[in-house]
């Protein structure tokens, strides 16, 4: 691997970092759309800092950017406070505005100049490592790389500081408000933060990517996680994971680094929704299925319970008296015969001790519905698990 | 026999996108009482209680914990927030939940530590909701989470607890384990104040009531002013109920 190759996984591998942190919390506050308008909304302000400074990596066009950012934020609270629209409309009025100043004062004045709407929508991560920081002579890295770092470092280190209030003020507005965590401050914050990264990042890896680096990895964690802390680190993982990988099915098949990195995205994504553990399709469904096979046992027992003549307990009539199909008959008896719940004598069904009392405490939760009553019981049966 | 003012609001008018919802409040509120604000859907009474804490900014008007602003007294109020205000899928559990009630006490940055963690248990255990500490909170069931709200007030330690519908969607054993709590707190000398809907039991409950729609209709002690009249005029039709001595 050469060191070309190696800076660009870096390269990769941090700006997914620094974007999963904020995409973090877009997604959670349901802001997923605002990241798409910031990373688009910039282009006039570094459309207006490149004519300043005529340097794409100054820091200035940063500052103006990010400043661009935060007002495309506000411009589209404001639209949508008049109450008029709601907040996708306003999202949607306002960034296509903004972007099309940007392309047109690119298309009157800049046309000479490396800067054009393709490299800052797509950027080209192969690039990245030929643009040097050189410092008193001395070749210390990428450019890149270096910005990338210290917005990657500035956000971990507010994510420790503040990690507190934004989990507060993304749960529960209200309480951070009586607090005094002001949501007003942190939202801002987290805007900020959101549209430095996307500037920072927006000339290595391009707009596009930014923004499925920010959503992606965040959308997938959540579907696999309960606990804020373990999804952000989740999320970390899977943009890095995507990041390099992209990089290497870019490398074999010859294709663009972002267009790769984008695409594992959204295979993982697609591999999660599929396979999760808890909220997963397969696993929903199977779930549904399970529960459907326990409420007829629960069925099935409740009916034995409920009468004590023999020809109400003769496996032939069970068929036809509760009306299932014989597959669904024979799934049930196994069922409650496997866990010791019924037992036969001359094909008459009865309940043993252990369905006696398994009934019972069925019947109890199902008229008081206390959880307290079954907290012994689910580990069992699917049926009460919530 | 309540002497001290815990809360006073002078002249308060709140409105969204101009149009006022709050007109001109005045209203003073005893330290000790347990007090139930009554009114209709849309009268107001959620956005009384958060212009009181200072998460709406009022358009004129005041408001003051024990005689000073409310910046100043953070420490000393609660707040349990309506039930559908959050989120509930968040990916968060119970316990977590609850130790955001000290987050208040902590200030900005500093992080909760075991100390934490200890009110934390002690108060889910009052709300008898220890078994579930782990759970992830959309696994609650309605009357789960509305205790687990009510833990992380317990948790703030406050004088004042501000509690927006704590009894919506609770059964009748959650709703009198509920009210007991609170009575165990007016017991200690806190001021509750309460957001309810079922006026049958306001007598019952109560010691103070607010009626309120849009403006204030009256407050005062639940035997003076509890009645016929009151009730009309807030609710706009004609009420009967049966006030228990
Ligand atoms: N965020 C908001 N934006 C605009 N109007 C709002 C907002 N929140 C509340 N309102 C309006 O303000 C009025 C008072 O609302 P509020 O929530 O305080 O009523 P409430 O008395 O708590 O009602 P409920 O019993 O239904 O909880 C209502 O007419 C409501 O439509
Ligand atoms: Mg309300």
């Amino acid at each position: 691997m050469s060191s070309a190759q190696l800076e660009i996984q870096l390269i990769a591998s941090l700006v997914a970092i620094a974007c999963a942190i904020p995409g973090t919390f877009l997604v959670l506050r349901k802001m997923a759309m605002i990241s798409d308008a910031i990373s688009h909304s910039i282009l006039p302000g570094i459309v207006i800092g490149f004519f300043i400074t005529q340097d794409l990596n100054s820091p200035l066009l940063i500052l103006l950017a990010a400043v661009t950012g935060i007002i495309t934020v506000i411009l589209v609270e404001y639209i949508q406070k008049t109450g008029l629209v709601k907040e996708d409309t306003a999202i949607g009025l306002v960034f296509p505005a903004l972007f099309s100043i940007g392309v047109i004062m690119i298309a009157k004045n800049a046309n000479d100049v490396h800067l054009d709407v393709d490299a800052v929508l797509l950027g080209e991560l192969a690039f990245a490592p030929f643009d040097r920081l050189i410092i008193s002579g001395v070749d210390v890295g990428p450019k890149s790389l270096w910005i990338i770092g210290t917005i990657l470092l500035i956000t971990i280190g507010l994510l420790f500081a503040f990690f507190k209030e934004l989990k507060v003020s993304t749960f529960d507005t209200g309480l951070a408000a009586s607090l005094g965590f002001s949501p007003v401050a942190i939202h801002y914050g987290l805007m900020t933060v959101s549209s430095v990264t996307t500037v920072g990042a927006f000339d290595a890896v391009g707009a596009i990517l930014v923004v499925a680096l920010m959503i992606a990895p965040a959308a997938t964690s959540y579907l696999l996680t309960n606990e804020l802390k373990r999804m952000l680190i989740y999320a970390i993982c899977f943009g890095v994971f995507s990041a390099i990988s992209g990089y290497w099915v870019a490398h074999w098949l010859d294709a663009s680094i972002a267009g790769s990195i984008t695409t594992m995205l959204g295979f993982l994504f697609l591999a999660v929704y599929l396979f999760a553990p808890n909220k997963g399709v397969i696993a929903v469904l199977y779930l549904e299925r399970q529960q459907r096979t326990e409420v007829s046992l629960l069925t099935f027992l409740l009916h034995l319970k409920n009468h004590t003549e023999e020809r109400e307990r003769h496996v032939n009539h069970l068929n036809e008296h509760i009306n299932w199909q014989k597959v669904r008959s024979k799934t049930v008896l196994d069922l409650a015969h496997k866990n010791n719940m019924i037992q036969l004598d001359k094909n008459i069904v009865s309940l043993t001790e252990k369905g006696e009392d398994f009934t019972s405490q069925a019947i109890d939760y199902i008229i008081t519905n206390q959880d307290s009553k079954i907290e012994h019981m689910k580990d069992d049966f699917f049926l009460f698990r919530g | 026999m309540e002497n001290k003012i815990a809360v006073k609001v002078d002249d308060l008018t709140v409105a969204y996108n101009y149009k006022p919802v709050l007109w001109d409040i005045d209203l003073e509120i005893p330290e000790g009482v347990l007090m139930a604000i009554v009114g209709p859907n849309g009268a107001g009474k959620s956005t009384l209680i958060k212009s009181i804490l200072g998460i709406l900014k009022p358009i004129a008007g005041s408001v003051s914990i024990y005689d000073e602003p409310y910046e100043k007294q953070r420490q000393l109020v609660a707040y349990v927030p309506q039930k559908g205000s959050v989120d509930w899928d968040f990916p968060t559990t119970a316990l977590d939940v609850v130790m955001m009630g000290t987050y208040g006490s902590l200030g900005w940055i500093k992080r909760p530590g075991q100390k934490e963690k200890k009110e934390a248990l002690e108060a889910l255990e009052k709300v008898g909701m220890l078994p579930f500490k782990n759970r992830q909170i959309s696994q609650l069931s309605g009357g789960q989470q509305q205790r687990i709200f009510l833990a992380r007030a317990l948790v703030q330690n406050a004088s004042i607890y501000f509690m927006d519908e704590p009894f919506q969607g609770v059964d009748a054993s959650t709703e009198i384990a509920i009210i007991n709590i609170l009575k165990a707190l007016r017991k200690a000398g806190k001021t509750v104040i309460v957001v309810h809907h079922d006026l049958q039991t306001v007598p019952e409950y109560f010691d103070w009531v607010t009626f309120l729609n849009v403006k204030k209709i009256a407050t005062g002690p639940v035997k003076d002013i509890f009645n016929d009249d009151n009730l009309t005029k807030t609710y706009g039709i004609n009420y009967k109920v049966s006030i228990q001595e």
